[in-house]
């Protein structure tokens, strides 16, 4: 059973990668509508203000997102593992 | 399902949560209840595409473990997460050109907070070949609106969540040529093709373009639509359905030789989803033809727009519930 503590280090661990996709530096495209239509808002929103601030606001946003629907990220969270 | 009067209103006093769409006549005559609806003729049934003022498309949310019923206009419509429950779904209904649709269209996608909760909905509309107006409706007053948007927020049992899906028949070629706009707008002029400035309007009765493709963006592979609604010559003006973006790149999508074939062909992907709410686009409705054809396993009411978190345009969407 996962933990809300397990969960807590998997985002930890998925920082780097959020701040990839963010940057654009690295692509993944989801089953879900809602984390695709996500991605591509930071990407637009961190690309109109490129500041250490608005990464950190926009990798907070990506850790919500993980965190509230976490149950059905799983296969996600594995994939973005690897990128 | 698609019911008559009595049946729904059967289904209301049994105090099922339900989402109706219907003819404004037939929603006029429904006790008050657990309910939202929006107006439209237009649906696309199990048995295939009708135009009906004497049935209803009613969903019955029986996945809901709670519900709150609430009306918005502009000034709260973005506040709507907040009002959502911590795990569940929203369905929300708009009235087809109204304030509260216009802004909702433009700011939506910009919007912290929409994507952390499941939204789902329609732009309500008419029937086309009158000169009426669209509506929503909130059960539980009986109160109707055309100048706001209604919600109905559904609490769902801790071991299931919402999932929002599309199924988008058109596609693009990378290939093609880039269009993009200098601001946000419901209607423009100006637009850069491959970065010229160019007429939109001219750009496109010089090239022959067919105004019933949409333009689409590619939200981190997700193809996004903005239908044309018209095109002025006189102002050399561009009205959309949906705003478009700057910052974004569009394109216009491939021509479709036969909607239904690309309908049954984009369907076989989603034959194992459960829908528990799904509607389709007027322009689908229209311009494919679908009047007798059906779309399983989706069957809802035709709409003047739909949302999946923000408004797109010629798109089927749709929620299932997952178990997690």
């Amino acid at each position: 059973m996962i933990t809300k503590g397990d969960m807590h280090m998997e985002l930890l661990e998925l920082d780097l990668v959020f701040e990839k996709l963010i940057k654009k530096q690295a692509k993944y495209e989801s089953n879900l509508l809602g984390l695709n239509l996500l991605i591509s808002r930071l990407q637009r929103q961190y690309s109109a203000n490129q500041t250490p601030e608005e990464l950190e606001r926009c990798i907070g946003e990506m850790k919500a997102f993980f965190d509230k629907f976490n149950a059905i990220l799983k296969s996600d969270i594995e994939a973005l593992r690897s990128l | 399902m698609f019911v008559d009067l009595n049946q729904a209103i059967d289904l209301i006093n049994q105090g099922k949560i339900l989402h109706i769409a219907a003819d404004e006549s037939l929603l006029d005559k429904l006790p008050k209840g657990k309910w939202i609806a929006g107006t439209t003729p237009y649906f696309i049934t199990e048995q295939g595409g009708i135009t009906s003022k004497d049935k209803l498309f009613v969903n019955e949310l029986s996945c809901a473990e709670d519900y709150k019923i609430m009306v918005y206009d502009k000034s709260d419509i973005l506040d709507l997460p907040k009002d959502a429950f911590s795990n569940g779904m929203t369905i929300l209904v708009i009235p087809f050109a109204s304030e509260v649709a216009v802004y909702y269209a433009k700011e939506a996608p910009y919007s912290s907070n929409l994507l952390m909760n499941p939204t789902i909905g329609w732009i309500s509309g008419y029937d086309l070949s009158t000169d009426s107006c669209a509506k929503v409706y909130d059960g539980s007053t009986g109160q109707s609106y055309s100048n706001k948007a209604v919600a109905l927020h559904i609490c769902l049992p801790k071991n299931q969540m919402a999932s929002i899906g599309i199924v988008n028949i058109f596609s693009i070629d990378e290939n093609d040529t880039i269009i993009e706009f200098p601001e946000d707008a419901l209607s423009v002029k100006k637009c850069l093709v491959n970065g010229k400035e160019v007429l939109l309007a001219d750009y496109i009765a010089e090239n022959n373009i067919d105004t019933r493709l949409p333009l689409v963006a590619n939200y981190n592979s997700v193809l996004v639509n903005v239908s044309i609604k018209s095109v002025s010559k006189e102002n050399h003006t561009v009205d959309f359905y949906a705003p478009v973006f700057s910052g974004k790149e569009y394109r216009f999508a491939r021509p479709v030789s036969d909607y239904v074939e690309s309908f049954n062909n984009n369907l076989h992907k989603f034959k194992d989803v459960k829908p528990v709410f799904s509607c389709n686009c007027i322009l689908n409705y229209l311009y494919g033809e679908l009047d007798g054809m059906a779309t399983p396993p989706f069957a809802g009411p035709v709409t003047f727009g739909e949302v999946a978190y923000q408004l797109l345009n010629q798109t089927l969407v749709y929620a299932e519930i997952i178990n997690s």
